[in-house]
Formats: C-alpha cells, sequence, structure tokens
C-alpha cells in the first residue's frame, strides 16, 4: 500500500503541496495526474524519501531494497554499457547476471547490450532505467512519466509490461501527461491541482461523473475541465 | 562488501573507458620512461632514477585528488548516487569503492614508476610507500573537493588548481628559503624532502607532516559531508 496523509511541502515562499491525501491499493496501478509543476514528482521524491515533507505522514509499505524508481533524470552511468550499467545494481542486489539480462530484454534493448550508455536514444535509456528499475522484482515500483518521448510501439511495450508486472503483484505508482495511457492502464487514478488532489477514482468511473464517456472514457476532458481554468 | 565491490568495478571500468581519466594514470610514467631514457641514461650527471621520482610524486599529489573530485561530482550531477543510495548504498560504502580504486590503481602506477628509476628491494618498498601515503592525502583533499562541488564543472575548477599548486609548491621551495619554510605543511613538499635525502636519513619528521596532512584531510572532509551530504 502507498499511502500519503495530509502532506504539506513547501519550497520557500512557494507552497506546491497543501494537505495532499490518498492511497493506492496494493498490487494495483495508481496514476496521479496533473499539470507541469503541480508537484507530481515532488510527490514521488517525498514517498521515496528523498525529499522530507513539512508535515503529514507518508508510507509505502516496501523497505528501500524492495522500491524501485524510474525518473526522468536516469541516474546512468553514461560511459558503461547498458550491461554494465546493470551490472553495477545486479552486483548490490545479488542478483545473478541471468537475471540482468532478462531484463534487457524485457525492454526489449537484449541487441543493445553492449553499447554505453551515451550512444543510446532518448527511448532506449528510458528503457534502460525501466530495466533498472525492475531488475530487483521490486514489491513497490515508481515510475515517473514512464512513456513520456517514446514512440508509440515503444510505449506499448512498456504498457504492457506494466500490466505484465501488476499482474505478477507489484504495486505500481505512476505520473503521467498522456490520458488515454491513463485510462488504459490505471485501476486508478487521482488529480493533482492547486496543491490538493481534487478528483480521484477508477478511471471510468470519474469519467462518468464528469459526463465524459464518449465511446471511450474521455479523461482528457475530465482534465482541463477540472485544472485547466487559466488557460483558456 | 558487495556495495563496494559493485562501485569499485563500476570505477574501474569507467576508468578504462574514459580517455580523459585513462590519460592520467598513464601519462606521467610515460612521460618518466621516456625521459629517464631519453636524457637521465646518456648523461652521467643525472641521476638514472631522478625523472621517475619526480613525476612519481607529481602523479601521487595530484591524480588521486582530480580523479575522486571528478568522479564523485559527476554521480552526484547525473544523479546516479540518488539510484545508489536508493538501493542502498551507504555513503562510506561509495567513499571506500570509488577510493579504494583510485588507490589501488595508484598503486600499480606507483610501482611501474619505481621500475623506471630502477629502485629494488628495500628502497623499492620505501618509495611506493611514500608515493602511496601521499596519494591517500591526495584522494582526502579530492573527495572533499567532490562533495563540496555542485557539478563536475566547479569540480574541475577547484580541482585543477589545487593539484597544480600541489605539484609546483615542492619546486617552488627549493629555489626560496621562507617559501619553504611555509611550505613544509604541505604533503608533496616533505615526500620531495623524503626523495631528496639520503636514503639513510631518518623519514620519522617527514612522514609524520604526511600523516597529519591526511587527518587534516579527512577532517575537512568530514565536516564537508556533515555540511552537504552526497546528494544535496
Ligand atoms: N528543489 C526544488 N526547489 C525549489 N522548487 C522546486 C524544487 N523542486 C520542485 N520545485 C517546484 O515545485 C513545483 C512542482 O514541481 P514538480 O517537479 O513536482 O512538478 P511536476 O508535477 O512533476 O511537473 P512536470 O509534469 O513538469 O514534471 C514546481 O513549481 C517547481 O518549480
Ligand atoms: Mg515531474
Amino acid at each position: 500500500m502507498v499511502r500519503m496523509d495530509n502532506i504539506v511541502k513547501s519550497f520557500g515562499p512557494q507552497t506546491v503541496l497543501s494537505g495532499v491525501t490518498f492511497e493506492a491499493r496494493e498490487k494495483q496501478i495508481f496514476g496521479l495526474l496533473g499539470r507541469s509543476g503541480a508537484g507530481k514528482t515532488t510527490i514521488i521524491n517525498i514517498l521515496t524519501n528523498q525529499l522530507k515533507a513539512d508535515s503529514g505522514s507518508h508510507e509505502i509499505g516496501a523497505p528501500p531494497f524492495e522500491t524501485g524508481l524510474m525518473l526522468d533524470e536516469d541516474g546512468l552511468f553514461p560511459r558503461l554499457s547498458c550491461i554494465e550499467n546493470l551490472d553495477v545494481f545486479a552486483t548490490i542486489y545479488k542478483i545473478p547476471r541471468k537475471k540482468a539480462l532478462e531484463a534487457l530484454q524485457n525492454v526489449e534493448l537484449g541487441g543493445s547490450e553492449k553499447k554505453p550508455v551515451n550512444k543510446l536514444s532518448k527511448g532506449m535509456r528510458q528503457r534502460l532505467a525501466l530495466a533498472r528499475a525492475i531488475l530487483h522484482e521490486p514489491k513497490a515500483l515508481f515510475l515517473d512519466e514512464p512513456t513520456s518521448g517514446l514512440d508509440p510501439v515503444t510505449a506499448h511495450g512498456i504498457h504492457k509490461l506494466i500490466l505484465q508486472l501488476r499482474d505478477r503483484g507489484t504495486t505500481i505508482f505512476l505520473t503521467t501527461h498522456n490520458m488515454e495511457e491513463s485510462v488504459k492502464l490505471c485501476d486508478y487514478v487521482a488529480l493533482l491541482h492547486g496543491g490538493k488532489i481534487v478528483e480521484q477514482g477508477v478511471p471510468t468511473e470519474v469519467c462518468e461523473r464528469h459526463n465524459a464517456m464518449k465511446t471511450m472514457p474521455d479523461m482528457e476532458a475530465v482534465f482541463i475541465k477540472m485544472t485547466g481554468e487559466a488557460a483558456e | 562488501m558487495r556495495s563496494i565491490s559493485a562501485i569499485f568495478v563500476k570505477q574501474a571500468r569507467d576508468a578504462l573507458k574514459n580517455a580523459t581519466i585513462f590519460i592520467q594514470f598513464i601519462l606521467f610514467p610515460i612521460m618518466a620512461f621516456v625521459m629517464t631514457e631519453m636524457m637521465a641514461k646518456p648523461d652521467p650527471e643525472i641521476p638514472n632514477s631522478m625523472f621517475a621520482v619526480t613525476f612519481g610524486a607529481m602523479f601521487a599529489g595530484m591524480t588521486p585528488l582530480t580523479l575522486i573530485a571528478m568522479a564523485i561530482a559527476e554521480d552526484k550531477e547525473n544523479k546516479s548516487l540518488r539510484f545508489l543510495s536508493m538501493a542502498g548504498v551507504k555513503p562510506h560504502h561509495y567513499l571506500t569503492g570509488i577510493t579504494g580504486f583510485v588507490l589501488i590503481a595508484c598503486a600499480v602506477v606507483s610501482v611501474l614508476f619505481a621500475l623506471i628509476a630502477e629502485f629494488s628491494g628495500m628502497l623499492m618498498i620505501r618509495f611506493v610507500g611514500v608515493l602511496l601515503l601521499g596519494a591517500t592525502a591526495s584522494a582526502a583533499l579530492g573527495a572533499t573537493v567532490g562533495i563540496f562541488a555542485k557539478n563536475q564543472q566547479s569540480a574541475t575548477a577547484l580541482a585543477t588548481p589545487l593539484a597544480v599548486m600541489l605539484a609546483l609548491v615542492p619546486m617552488m621551495s627549493q629555489f626560496n628559503e621562507s617559501v619553504r619554510r611555509i611550505a613544509g605543511v604541505v604533503f608533496t613538499v616533505q615526500m620531495n624532502v623524503i626523495f631528496t635525502n639520503e636514503p639513510t636519513a631518518s623519514m620519522a619528521e617527514p612522514l609524520l607532516m604526511i600523516c597529519a596532512n591526511i587527518v587534516v584531510f579527512v577532517g575537512l572532509f568530514v565536516l564537508a559531508y556533515k555540511k552537504k551530504r552526497l546528494n544535496s
């Protein structure tokens, strides 16, 4: 279970989170939506203890070594190859190399294992960062915009992988700007705006509540309705 | 232990792929070798060991400082440290892995210098031991700079002038009595004192000064670490 209770966080004079409360169930995919600058990454940083909240409490129901993390800053070692990058963490987690190679296969980097990271495309780096996040089969997985900037085919591959991980019992917490993705992928979504969660629920139910069910649940309409006042 | 060896291997692989780092390890011995063969050996006035001793002392003073400062700053800037700490790597494991690799590589290169100088037996042990002691002082200073620097650029800006100064002070103090008195506190000067004295002369005082350098730099490091941590 990933839970936040009344979290407040300010950076200097700017209050980014002003009482955020939510609960992500175990073995589900929880999607956190919100406009750029809403505080999504800040929430991941607080949950994974890389940032201290001003007040409130939170838990993720898994110790650090059973937690996987993927951020937009990938933290890869640029001159090492894909497999050498995973080797570092495989050694730390005491995982056989076979598993690292499997993880590369899973993100379709099987053919590029010897390529240095600084010769990879952005999408390939992102997939390698995902491979590193899931290498040790974590109980809780935090993904900050896992498919941003990827081509549709690669993104689809990553969606499949995320769903597989959930079916194997991983609790997944992700942020995304892709509304279609949030509907397709998430068991539960929460919408962060003005420092608070302004809407949450099962995606279809959320869309029904806002009369945004066309042939498909239209999360985008809900998103714009709830957060878009300034953009009009 | 696993974390330390993971970092150690990572650093070793990186050194082999990173031309600017690799060259630091081989440039000084190559220069010493070439000058010994071309200038010292044909000229009876110049002792055969002179260039190896001079470049060896420069190497031990400069290389650990710049390499360790750069490595820490880069891992910090790339956010690699965040992922390592999420995986449970403690700061002291990380630092041990990095400095451990650099010092062992320095030990190998120091033996190379001893061979070029044609030292053997006790003379070789004494020479390599003094170089390694100096390298340790340099490494502690490098770790301090690495922690202090915001990014690679500022690490270079701090480490380079420091390293150049450490390399030049012994030479400057040979020409000027008052410089010599003040500069005596610097470990590279004391290394030079040991190497220019007769091998039979007592080394107690200079060795004590070098150790005092190590203590001061480790103290500085602890202060810097308490103030800045590794991740901020
Ligand atoms: N270390 C920091 N110091 C100062 N301000 C910060 C810091 N980190 C985040 N902020 C501010 O907090 C706000 C939320 O940032 P955050 O990165 O959490 O947004 P986000 O929802 O992840 O946005 P995006 O969708 O663009 O990734 C922003 O206004 C940002 O400027
Ligand atoms: Mg973000």
